[in-house]
């Protein structure tokens, strides 16, 4: 295991601490509750390692500033909360169809619309799997504790460089808010984990971008280095310049999927707790594992075998293992702050519908007596 | 020591989210786990405010305070003390400001209240009424044992600008003194 240290500190400090230990240079967006923690501590740490940090004028510039950021070479994001990601959605869509490496932390509140601002909700899943319209394959990671807004920013920004697509990280009020004590890496480990996006370094008249394997991402040099490509939202060919040559459109959507499809070893993440010995299993993620973990704790006291399947990241899904654990369990219950976004996933991972479902969609947080509740009424 | 749950509230704006923090971070310095959260309204000012703090030597993984596991109670307004008193356990403490909290003859019996001026003494004894968060840091601290007053003490002042360091710790004793008084 690598070093770690301690703080005592939010989800939404951690997340901005995690960006810059990271390595990243730069951020812009727009201050949204319950995600602007993110923008003060960025805009506090970023200035003193001689990075950027921007208010922008609203969330869409936010967005747009940071592409071009990541244009030029460096690591930038952007954070917000779900009414900021659908303003954001459009550039997110150009974000997958360039690939451009970015980071978007999503603190999701209650929706849709303005909804409930100052409240939790697990509303925005479904959202963060296609934000934009078109066909691209998303990277969503979910922080599950204090730690992991650490630890999965982190990872963000390594994946946005391996893949060369946006990578959102989903955060929601409660871990956001939360103030306790964080066990994290140290800055030097997470210095010695930084995998930069690969760069082409032949010469310039053979660069192209875009001609890559078929389960490859594209390779961005930084813009002004010599290296021209054409940069668009358009179908493009190898060089990035527009085209609607059949095979040519084809391939380029065929290769947004493949070069996530077939590297969704490296991008598998979940956490199995107590379910060893387990006759029922407990899923859910973010800040509702938070209850589930107690609840699990609690049943056990009482000699009732729960225990519980977290993703971490959610797209894609774990869909073997959680098609695996639907063979072994029986008795599965889907826990989420929203009305079942991901318990379809579920549902369709398993192959099969008899999955029971808790929902709370009033902005309020599960208390595991809630769970507790729940387990005992169905099982 | 065994798990202790306190909850302050008030109305947004009033400074109730610094004593959370600074009762989480001392417990944490003093090698244990405190959280704090902080549940308010989308009014910047004006609005029911809850901030629960737990402290424990074990890990605490659920970080809200569960109803009726409350020991512990502080509130400097009517509309938050309301919506929130249902959480304290029977026979718990609540400390209220009773120039703006009034609590029925049911709740006297349920609950040992204790009426404190939290807000006047920080305005006209301390003589700034951003220090009620350090007042009732102080009440709090008094009331439950939750932690070694010197670390507390110092957690809070690493959390304040120096030039008001003073005026905190004046702050800190005028509260110890009255919740003192209100236990005798």
């Amino acid at each position: 295991m690598s070093a770690t240290r301690e703080v005592i500190s939010s989800g939404n400090e951690l997340s901005a601490m995690a960006a810059v230990d990271a390595g990243c240079m730069f951020f812009a967006g727009y201050p949204l509750t319950p995600s602007s923690e993110v923008m003060h501590v960025s805009s506090d740490l970023l200035p003193k390692k001689g990075g950027t940090a921007i208010q922008m004028e609203d969330e869409i510039a936010g967005i747009c500033a940071a592409i071009g950021a990541s244009m030029s070479g460096i690591r930038a994001f952007t954070a917000t909360s779900g009414p900021g990601i659908s303003l954001k959605a459009e550039n997110l869509g150009l974000a997958q169809m360039a690939e451009v490496p970015l980071v978007v932390i999503n603190v999701m509140r209650g929706g849709p619309s303005t909804g409930l601002p100052t409240r939790v909700s697990q509303g925005d899943v479904a959202q963060a799997k296609n934000p934009s319209h078109g066909d691209y394959k998303s990277i969503t990671l979910c922080a599950g504790n204090l730690e992991e807004c650490y630890t999965e920013t982190v990872r963000a920004f390594n994946l946005a460089d391996r893949f060369m697509q946006p990578i959102i990280v989903l955060l929601d009020e409660t871990l956001g808010h939360m103030h306790a004590k964080a066990v994290i890496p140290t800055v030097e480990a997470v210095e010695a984990d930084i995998k930069l996006r690969k760069t082409f370094d032949g010469p310039a008249e053979e660069y192209k971008p875009y001609g890559v394997a078929q389960d490859e991402p594209a390779v961005l040099n930084p813009m002004f280095t010599g290296y021209r490509y054409h940069f668009t939202g358009l179908h493009h060919d190898a060089s990035g310049f527009p085209t609607e040559e059949i095979e040519t459109c084809r391939k380029l959507i065929d290769r947004l999927f493949r070069k996530v499809e077939e590297h969704e070893d490296e991008l598998e993440s979940y956490e199995e707790y107590m379910l060893d010995d387990a006759d029922i299993l407990l899923i859910g993620y973010g800040s509702a594992s938070l209850a589930i973990r107690e609840a699990v704790n609690v049943l056990r006291e009482q000699g009732v075998k729960a225990g519980m399947f977290r993703p971490i990241t959610l797209w894609p899904s774990p869909e073997a293992k959680m098609h695996e654990l639907g063979q072994k369990f029986d008795k599965v219950l889907s826990v989420e702050l929203n009305m079942g976004q991901y318990l379809e996933e579920i549902q369709r991972s398993m192959g099969r519908l008899d999955i029971e479902k808790l929902v709370k969609v009033n902005g309020r947080p599960f208390s595991p007596a809630d769970i507790i509740e729940k387990v005992k009424e169905v099982f | 020591m065994s798990r202790i749950v306190m909850r302050f509230t008030g109305v947004g704006g009033q400074g109730v989210l610094l004593a959370g923090e600074i009762f989480a971070a001392a417990k944490i310095k003093a090698g244990g786990y405190g959280v704090k959260t902080a549940t308010y309204t989308s009014q910047v000012r004006g609005g029911p405010t809850v901030v629960d703090i737990q402290l424990d030597d074990k890990e605490i993984f659920y970080p809200y305070a569960i109803d009726g596991q409350v020991d512990f109670m502080l509130s400097v307004a009517e509309a938050s003390y309301k919506l929130f008193k249902n959480g304290v356990k029977e026979g718990g403490t609540i400390v209220v400001e009773p120039n703006l909290v009034h609590p029925t003859e049911e709740d006297r019996k349920k609950w040992n209240i204790v009426e404190i001026p939290i807000i006047t003494i920080a305005k006209e004894e301390v003589g700034n009424v951003i220090t009620q968060s350090v007042v009732a840091l102080a009440i709090a601290n008094t009331f439950t044992q939750a932690l070694d007053e010197q670390i507390l003490i110092d957690t809070m002042l690493s959390k304040v600008p120096k030039k008001v360091h003073e005026l905190n710790l004046k702050a800190y004793e005028l509260g110890k003194k009255y919740a003192l008084e209100a236990m005798k």
